[in-house]
């Protein structure tokens, strides 16, 4: 299992990032490197890739608020 | 899940892609490809485009070949008609279809009867990308469709994606025609952020060459009991009020239009044979409307015997308003099309 | 207070006022936008654009204005509107969407329509320039002295409207002034990347009128070329063309990330900010303390109690999206 974690240093830490958008949903298969998700940061939006090949679990909804570092799911 | 099944059952994934990041990834291998494209427009340089059409092609491919205009449209447009003449390929953004009042006879009078004028020897291989549709309260000057506009002008050529995966292969196709192509995109649809996103628009785009062709609907849902044809943002409410019927025992084939003009009337009328039945959702404006260019195909085809009168559904005859209580009000939804498609299937004909 | 002293006075509040009601309006418009910013959502969707950094074109122009003048604005039209008079309750509530809003809720933020003062404003660039023509016009032709003045940014200078617009005006000697803010950028694009003279004002020179410039984004130097452009339109001279140097403090819209701009360029302008900067002149110039206090005061509670109106107002009735299409 390998977790998918919010980046780090890619913006301020005063700044507030949700989860925006997940390009696939939980339960499906992900190959390593594709975006999995964006984050949006202020009015920026930032892309996750996928850290490995798997199933995707969900762990953190759309809309919600996350920080650097965080882990928003996992791929088994 | 354990792990071993996982192994077994999960499928080789693919990439998924908003429409912004397939049309940017379209045009730059394309434009790797060939070295007449040129790409022009407002805000499509440094900043990528204002709905992230361009994105990376600045830095990839530098200010020669994606240059930032002035806000002088009748002068650029008319200047990629000429590039098209003389052996480039333009691919021009106008950011919103509501400003293309401005240069419209660059469009129309220019662009579209480059062929005809010259008997066949002139081409115009340009692409016109444009920005359609409203929902998020911008109001009357900045939400139109005006498919039908440009669907009416004879000499263009029209497509508009309701996914990621069509729209890299309908913009590889426009690129390649010989003709003007109006490129038009959907906001609700394209993957930016700030607009929020139909999630069924992020579909799996392979990352090599492929086109979707010019001309050919999509059957995107089978179903037996009425055909909902209808176009970006509109076939993903087609796609949720048919999930919704089919809890009541009602199967909606549901066909996405993907080109405008030329209209692929072959497919829509194949399926009203098959249905009986016909609703047309689009979200331009009603009268002398998409939804009366294709109610009007299948009746004069004559190959389709109806069960009920033909329905359409699209924004009535007045501009778009700003207040989202008015706007949410009349564009159309999954909810108007269950209903409708209902009252459709208690109809006598 | 001498006359010019109210008048000073006058486009000090009159910034203080445009500047408060940006400033209202951005934690309204966040409002439902947040953690994630999606524009169609919150008590005001769409696109926003703030006039922050462009007071001193309003004041300064307005300042010269009766409200039988007709002003045609951009999709930038906040301070304009408010300098220009414009009733502060119906616009408010207008941006919010509401039933008493100046169209019902029907136009929003970039369409505001206020006959009572001659104001008008539009999202389609350069395009409220002909307007203006047409309305200088009627006016000499009925026999009035007012004015037009059709308000417009650098980038719509490169618009063919924009010089159809002032041939036209010279040929008619249409009583109209063209007022350039020049805030530098169209959307991402610096004013230098796509324009060929340095100087808009240069532009007049081909349709034989006026041209003028104005550095500093000062309201005391605004107004004084604007005096002289309104008195040379009222007194049947024909039109001229003002350009003034201004900044835009905040981004094209709000949500607009701003990667365009080099590095420290907004902190550089705002340290640049007219209204504080021309608040210390006014001191400097003799004025008091407690009647700049009493004016910023004054100024704000009309906004706050516009929102107030706004916020309570309610919205219109969904049937009435038929309504006027059609007089």
């Amino acid at each position: 299992m390998t977790e998918i974690r919010v980046p780090e240093g890619q913006w301020e830490t005063d700044q507030e990032a949700a989860l925006a958008t997940w390009l696939y949903a939980d339960g499906e298969a992900v190959s390593t490197g594709v975006t999995v998700c964006e984050i949006m940061v202020e009015k920026t939006s930032f892309e996750v890739p996928a850290p490995a090949g798997g199933v995707l679990a969900i762990a953190i909804a759309e809309d919600d608020v996350v920080v650097p570092g965080q882990i928003i799911g996992t791929i088994t | 899940m354990s792990s071993s099944d996982t192994q077994i059952t999960a499928a080789p994934a693919e990439r998924r892609l908003t429409i912004a990041k397939a049309m940017s990834e379209a045009i730059g291998q394309e434009m790797e490809r060939d070295p007449s494209i040129i790409v022009l427009g407002e805000d499509i340089g440094k900043m990528g485009g204002v709905f992230g059409t361009t994105t990376g092609l600045h830095d990839q491919f530098g200010r020669d070949r994606v240059k930032d205009t002035p806000i002088s449209e009748t002068a650029f447009i008319g200047a990629a008609v000429g590039m098209a003449a003389s052996g480039m390929r333009p691919i021009v953004e106008l950011m919103f279809v509501d400003f293309f009042g401005v240069c419209m006879d660059a469009i129309y009078n220019l662009a579209a009867k480059q062929s005809y004028f010259s008997g066949g020897k002139v081409s115009c291989p340009m692409v016109l990308m444009t920005s359609v549709g409203g929902g998020y309260g911008d109001a009357g000057q900045h939400s139109q469709c005006l498919y039908a506009t440009f669907g009416h002008l004879p000499g263009m050529k029209v497509v508009m994606p309701s996914n990621a995966h069509d729209a890299k292969g309908l913009m590889l196709s426009a690129i390649r025609d010989d003709n003007p192509v109006i490129f038009m995109f959907h906001k609700a649809l394209q993957g930016m952020g700030w607009l929020g996103t139909i999630a069924g628009s992020i579909t799996d785009t392979p990352d090599d060459d492929y086109v979707v062709p010019i001309g050919k609907a999509n059957i995107v849902r089978q179903g037996s009991d009425v055909s909902i044809v209808g176009l970006g943002a509109t076939v993903h409410h087609g796609l949720e009020a048919a999930n919704k019927l089919a809890e009541a025992g009602i199967e909606a084939e549901v066909i996405d239009l993907r080109t405008i003009a030329p209209l692929d009337r072959q497919t829509i009328i194949q399926s009203v044979s098959k249905t009986g039945r016909l609703l047309v959702v689009d979200d331009d404006y009603l009268s002398f409307g998409i939804g009366a260019e294709v109610i009007t195909s299948v009746c004069e085809s004559g190959a389709a015997p109806l069960k009920c009168p033909p329905q359409r559904i699209a924004h009535p005859d007045i501009p778009i308003p700003f207040s989202p209580v008015l706007e949410h009000f009349i564009l159309p939804d999954a909810k108007k099309i269950e209903q409708a498609v209902l009252s459709m299937m208690k109809a006598e004909k | 207070m001498s006359s010019n002293q109210n008048k000073r006075l006058w486009m000090y509040a009159n910034m203080v006022k445009s500047r408060h009601f940006e400033d209202l309006i951005k934690p309204a418009y966040f409002e439902g936008k947040s953690p994630v910013f999606n524009m169609a959502k919150g008590p005001i969707p769409g696109e926003m654009h703030l006039s922050d950094g462009q007071e001193p074109c309003a004041v300064g122009v307005c300042a010269h204005l009766r409200e039988d003048d007709i002003v045609t604005a951009t999709h930038r039209p906040h301070h304009i509107a408010i300098a220009k008079g414009v009733d502060l309750n119906g616009m408010t509530a207008e941006i919010f969407g509401k039933k008493d809003g100046l169209a019902g809720g029907r136009g929003g933020h970039m369409h505001l329509f206020d006959p009572a003062v001659n104001f008008s404003c539009s999202g389609i660039i350069a395009q409220g320039l002909g307007p203006a023509v047409g309305a200088a016009m009627a006016a000499k032709l009925s026999g009035s002295d007012a004015v037009a003045v059709a308000f417009l940014g650098e980038g719509a200078a490169n618009q063919g409207a924009f010089h159809e617009a002032l041939n036209l005006a010279s040929v008619w000697k249409a009583p109209v002034v063209f007022v350039i803010e020049d805030n530098s950028y169209g959307i991402s694009v610096s004013k230098s990347d796509c324009t060929a003279v340095e100087s808009n004002a240069a532009r007049a020179a081909a349709y034989d009128m006026p041209g003028h410039h104005v550095a500093g984004n000062d309201p005391d130097a605004i107004s004084e070329i604007a005096g002289e452009a309104v008195a040379y339109a009222r007194s049947g001279q024909g039109p001229s063309l003002i350009e003034i140097e201004t900044s835009r403090l905040e981004g094209h819209f709000m949500g607009d990330p701003e990667g365009y701009r080099p590095d420290g360029e907004v902190e550089r302008l705002k340290e640049l900010d007219p209204i504080p900067k021309y608040r210390a002149r006014l001191l400097a110039d003799g004025f008091e303390e407690a009647d700049l206090e009493s004016a910023e005061q004054d100024a704000r509670n009309q906004v706050d109690q516009a929102f107030s109106f706004a916020r309570e107002n309610q919205y219109p009735e969904p049937e009435e999206v038929y309504d006027h299409v059609f007089v």
